[in-house]
């Protein structure tokens, strides 16, 4: 610090004012981008070679050492190169389950997958030939197939959509509109069932009471809950 | 009329239109003065004639970051001080445990977001001496480039900070100007901007290349007149210098009893360096001062990172001029099991001392792993120095220590 | 159904806009024409009567518009420059080089939400910014602009002048006070010490000047210093200057002395609360009071509205009379624009690399700017309120440039620093200005 009071405030006064004239840092960024280096790896894509094919060779060695597993990718095999994406949030799914195992040691269940699960497409199919696979009778269409499953599975309605040309958006709107129709497994289809979830003091109570009388076992709850008419899940 | 704004039940209905929400939520408004659950804060939060608490954060402009700070303020002068920690946890150390090895480097890097590279060293350093790796040179020499090119770009950082906090607006403008070249240039060698994840168990990610050095080069050739220009404009500043002369004095003794490290401790006299202490790497083998400063007060904790900014334009220059050839990694499977056992290393980073200290079970991950933070030390510092001077000082003082929230709060 | 009811059924929307609208500004009007036809002589002799008071009304009217141009304008400059001096380009994407930016901003600042805090002072923090905003710009009412060219030339103008601007610190305390928040009862406190510590040593920097000129009326203190450069008090005074300077910045809250707002330490003191257009009077006043620092600096100590050497030469212009020309006007000014634009955009025409259109686009751009700089021209030698226009805002918005400029480089003052600056420092010299200057005063004049 000089001798002279005020030099210093004058010295960065002059500073700035120097600055004031000199070239500008800013960059304008929609006309002008800045240069990416080579090495940058801020971006998750997939690469071409020469010939424009993809280098992924779908080996999945970068979703395993992802550390926070935000890679995930759903390929078909090393052939068909060209079906290689990472695509649609869902397949996050396919892995899950091992993820969690392999990280935490339990598996980590997740209802919000389960609507998404297969179903034997057999009565879907039929009440779709019985309707011509005409969009218009959709909601025949709807009613009969919730006939058949007891709800509408996620599954079913993207069959729908798929054989009769409608657009998901609108099998599914229709689908949640109406009142009828249900996209969950029926939590009280059976009454008894329903009382037995609710009370499960009663239920362990009568399980008992047929012990004591040496009756057979009351039919396991779980069936009916996972949609035995759905079928066997995948 | 009237019978339709009466409440309907014992209370009153949102849905009425003679009952205004305002009126209601005028009514909850109390003095709530927290109750104390230990005896400091009882009796921080007991009021005396004269004194009110002011609620500083945990999102005000001068907290750098989700600091919250209660000040017990008699007029201007702050009574006292109560840092209140944790809006930014995160529980990296629980996550490292999960995951393995490897995977754990990438945790650590957004602890001290401003200088990522430190956070990664430590970390490194001791999985090293966990498996027994032998780093190659080549890496060694191409770690301690881009560190001491992430002290600098921390450095003018903080600097521009501790004048922001003082009312100028200008310095950290140009702080900017200077971190962002150095951070472009470390895009270009590690390929990310800000959280590098560039370190890797027996080596780094990725040789030198041109591009690297072509911007270092450039960088180099005016970053020293650069730098010190931008420093002109506050430090011989009269407003300044009169604010931050002793003000906050910290002295040998008290840095010693709460083991404070880095720019804060060497401003108050002891030349305390992990690289000259505790020498790791190749530091041994390079030139360079440990710049010391004697007053102890805000203005020496800034001077000091000015000096300290030329000490690592030093050590980047020799850097430049003595790297050998040869791999940057070691040969190392892709799943390490380390055998069962301890270990500890500790890196200088920017702020002072960042260390890590690893259990391994003989497993692939780490059976138990603790960060040392400098940041969480500095910042109790704030409330041994605040009492006493004024709500302005408060900013100036938790500018200098420069704590980062990141790491206090892991 | 009426037939009126159909007619309207049939009307498109904006056949009913009309309909309702067209009705009443016709009556609006013969309502306006029959009122000025009845009251027009007694509103003409009210007139006549009270001359004082209708161009009192006036001039706060213009004031008032002159005060929202001027904010604008600071405030781009601020942006402008500081961020030039910050390495920055600053708005550069409204309007031309950025210009429109700030008055963008005017309009966002009118379009957000006028929220009030639960729990604050509901008047008092209405009337706030009200107070501030009229106490900053009625102090513009005795500056003289240009000769002739001032809102009221009170013979106490001085007086009046400290009176106004110390209504802003009142306004600032009802917002710190009224806001039930910590920040802001901290910042207008602190706005309340400031102010009222820097009001002493500003008035008294002056007494000196007065003691000088003696008349505390801005207009005759302007035209005491006519002349030359040298005769501007600045040579006379420049202590006072220095200290009307520092406590002038102090006065209009800008770096260094900008506590009440810092917002490193209190978020937006005063102002934390507020939002809207109750805020956007606080950040017009705060602007407009740069400028009016700037105004009142200019015509204490540099002269005013006087120019800095006196013009060298003589001009005497040919006195025009446009109705002498007759038929030759109405010729002139249709044929005027069309000649001119043909001879400007000939040169460009005869350049091959521009078409047709493109050079009569540039012939009109180019007459434009040349026609209006040779009016500009012409008002500028032949009338003086132009010259003094021109000198007192090239000067003032110098010192805008300074304040500007001093924001960009220095940091805060602390509280104790800034009191005990105003009280040991600046108080001290202002008495010991007056001291000399009265005894200067008297051994001259005897």
């Amino acid at each position: 610090m000089s001798t002279v009071p005020g030099s210093g405030i004058v010295r960065g006064m002059a500073l700035t004012f120097r600055r004031f004239f000199e070239p500008k840092a800013t960059v304008r960024y929609p006309e002008v981008r800045p240069e990416i280096a080579p090495r940058n790896r801020g971006r998750l894509q997939l690469l071409h070679d020469e010939n424009g094919h993809l280098k992924c060779e779908t080996c999945f060695q970068c979703a395993q050492a992802c550390p926070i597993e935000c890679i995930d990718m759903g390929g078909v095999d090393t052939r068909g190169r060209y079906n290689v994406h990472w695509g649609p949030a869902e397949t996050y799914g396919e892995r899950r389950e091992e993820a969690a195992l392999r990280r935490s040691g339990r598996p980590v269940p997740d209802a919000a997958f389960a609507s998404f699960a297969e179903v034997d497409l057999g009565p879907v199919s039929a009440v779709l030939v019985a309707h011509d696979h005409d969009p218009a009778h959709m909601l025949g269409i709807l009613e009969e197939t919730q006939a058949a499953y007891g709800y509408l599975p996620v599954a079913a309605l993207r069959h729908i959509s798929f054989a009769t040309g409608a657009w998901y958006a609108m099998v599914y709107g229709t689908a949640s509109y109406y009142r009828q129709f249900r996209l969950a497994p029926p939590a009280d289809g059976d009454p008894a069932l329903a009382a037995a979830d609710r009370r499960p003091s009663e239920a362990s109570f009568l399980s008992a009471l047929d012990a004591a009388l040496g009756m057979g076992p009351r039919p396991a709850p779980g069936n009916a809950r996972t949609g035995d008419a759905a079928g066997p899940r995948a | 009329m009237t019978t339709a704004h009466t409440p309907a039940g014992p209370h009153a209905s949102l849905d009425d239109p003679g009952v205004r929400i305002e009126d209601i939520l005028r009514e909850s408004i109390v003095e709530a003065v927290p109750v104390g659950r230990t005896e400091r804060q009882a009796e921080f939060y007991t009021l005396r004639d004269g004194e009110m608490l002011l609620n500083m954060g945990p999102h005000h402009p001068a907290t750098h970051g989700v600091l919250r700070v209660v000040l017990k303020i008699d007029g201007e002068r702050v009574v006292d001080i109560d840092p209140v920690l944790g809006y930014l946890h995160r529980g990296v150390e629980k996550l490292c445990e999960n995951a393995d090895y490897h995977q754990a480097i990438c945790y650590t890097d957004p602890l001290e977001y401003i200088s990522s590279l430190f956070c990664e060293w430590a970390p490194v350093m001791a999985f090293e001496k966990l498996l027994d790796v032998q780093v190659p040179r080549r890496a060694e020499y191409i770690r301690v480039m881009a560190t001491e090119l992430n002290r600098i770009a921390s450095h003018v950082l903080t600097m521009g900070f501790f004048a922001l906090d003082l009312g100028g607006i200008t310095p950290v403008l140009y702080g900017f100007i200077e971190r962002d070249e150095i951070m472009e240039m470390l895009a270009s060698l590690t390929g990310q901007k800000l959280l590098f994840n560039y370190m890797r168990i027996g080596g780094v990610n990725g040789d030198l290349n041109h591009d690297f050095l072509s911007r270092l080069g450039d960088w180099m050739s005016h970053a020293a007149r650069q730098i010190e220009a931008n420093a002109g404009l506050m430090n011989e500043n009269e407003i300044l210098v009169r604010r931050a002369r002793g003000l906050g004095v910290l002295d040998g003794d008290t840095c010693l009893r709460m083991a404070v490290t880095g720019p804060n401790i060497r401003a108050s006299g002891l030349p305390f360096d992990v690289r000259r202490s505790h020498p790791y790497s190749i530091f041994p083998e390079l030139d360079f001062d440990i710049p010391t400063r004697n007053e102890g007060d805000c203005l020496a904790r800034y001077l000091l990172r000015v000096d300290e900014v030329k000490q690592s334009l030093r050590i980047i220059d020799q850097c430049l001029h003595q790297m050998p050839d040869g791999p940057v990694m070691a040969k190392l499977p892709r799943l390490v099991r380390p055998r069962p056992g301890r270990a500890f290393a500790a890196v200088e980073g920017p702020r002072g001392m960042y260390a890590a200290y690893v259990i391994s079970d003989g497993t692939d991950q780490p059976f138990r792993m603790r960060i040392h933070d400098p940041s969480f030390v500095h910042l109790q510092l704030v409330t041994l120095l605040t009492p006493g001077n004024l709500v302005a000082d408060t900013m100036a003082i938790m500018a200098s220590l420069d704590p980062v929230m990141g790491g206090v709060d892991k | 159904m009426t037939m009126a009811a159909v007619t309207w059924q049939r009307l498109r929307p904006v056949g009913r806009l009309l309909a309702v609208l067209v009705p009443i500004l016709l009556a609006l009007g013969l309502v306006s024409v029959g009122a000025i036809i009845l009251a027009g002589p007694l509103a003409a002799g009210f007139v006549g009567d009270n001359v004082p008071l209708v161009r009192f009304v006036a001039a706060v009217t213009a004031v008032i518009l002159l005060s929202i141009p001027t904010a604008f304008i600071v405030i781009f400059l601020e942006l402008k420059v500081i961020a030039r001096m910050n390495l920055r380009i600053g708005p550069e994407r409204v309007g031309p080089y950025g210009g429109a930016m700030s008055v963008v901003h005017g309009l966002k600042v009118l379009a957000k939400e006028d929220f009030t805090p639960l729990g604050v002072d509901v008047t008092v923090f209405t009337m706030a910014p009200i107070v501030t905003f009229v106490g900053a710009i009625m102090t513009m009412l005795v500056i003289p602009f240009a000769p002739g060219l001032f809102g009221l030339d009170l013979n106490i103008g001085l007086l009046y002048l400290f009176a106004m601007s110390g209504l802003t610190v009142v306004g600032l305390l009802m917002a710190g006070w009224s806001s039930f928040n910590k920040y802001s009862l901290l910042g207008g406190l602190r706005s309340a010490a400031q102010m009222v510590s820097y009001e002493i040593p500003l008035t008294l920097s002056l007494v000196g000047i007065v003691l000088l000129a003696g008349t505390m009326s801005l207009n005759q203190l302007v035209l005491g210093q006519s002349g030359s450069f040298l005769d501007w008090n600045i040579w006379k005074q420049p202590l006072a200057f220095l200290i009307f300077f520092i406590a002038g910045t102090a006065e209009a809250n800008r770096t260094p002395f900008d506590l009440t707002e810092a917002d490193s330490e209190l978020v937006g003191g005063f102002a934390t609360e507020y939002s809207g257009m109750r805020f956007g009077f606080f950040f017009f006043a705060e602007y407009v009071n740069v400028f009016i620092v700037s105004a009142l600096l200019v015509t204490f100590f540099l002269g005013g509205w006087t120019a800095p050497i006196a013009w060298p030469f003589a001009v005497t212009m040919p006195s025009l009379d446009p109705l002498g020309l007759g038929v030759g006007l109405l010729l002139g000014i249709a044929a005027l624009p069309v000649v001119g634009t043909l001879i400007l955009a000939a040169p460009f025409w005869l350049s091959s690399k521009i078409t047709t259109l493109q050079a009569l686009v540039i012939g009109f751009i180019l007459f434009n700017v040349v026609a209006v700089g040779l009016v500009i021209g012409y008002a500028f030698v032949s009338f003086d309120w132009v010259v003094g226009l021109f000198w007192f805002f090239a000067k003032a918005y110098a010192f805008v440039f300074l304040f500007i400029w001093m924001r960009a480089t220095l940091p805060r003052v602390r509280i104790d620093q800034l009191m005990g600056f105003a009280w040991k420092w600046l108080l001290p010299a202002a008495l010991l200005n007056i001291f000399v200057t009265a005894a200067a005063i008297t051994i001259v004049s005897k």
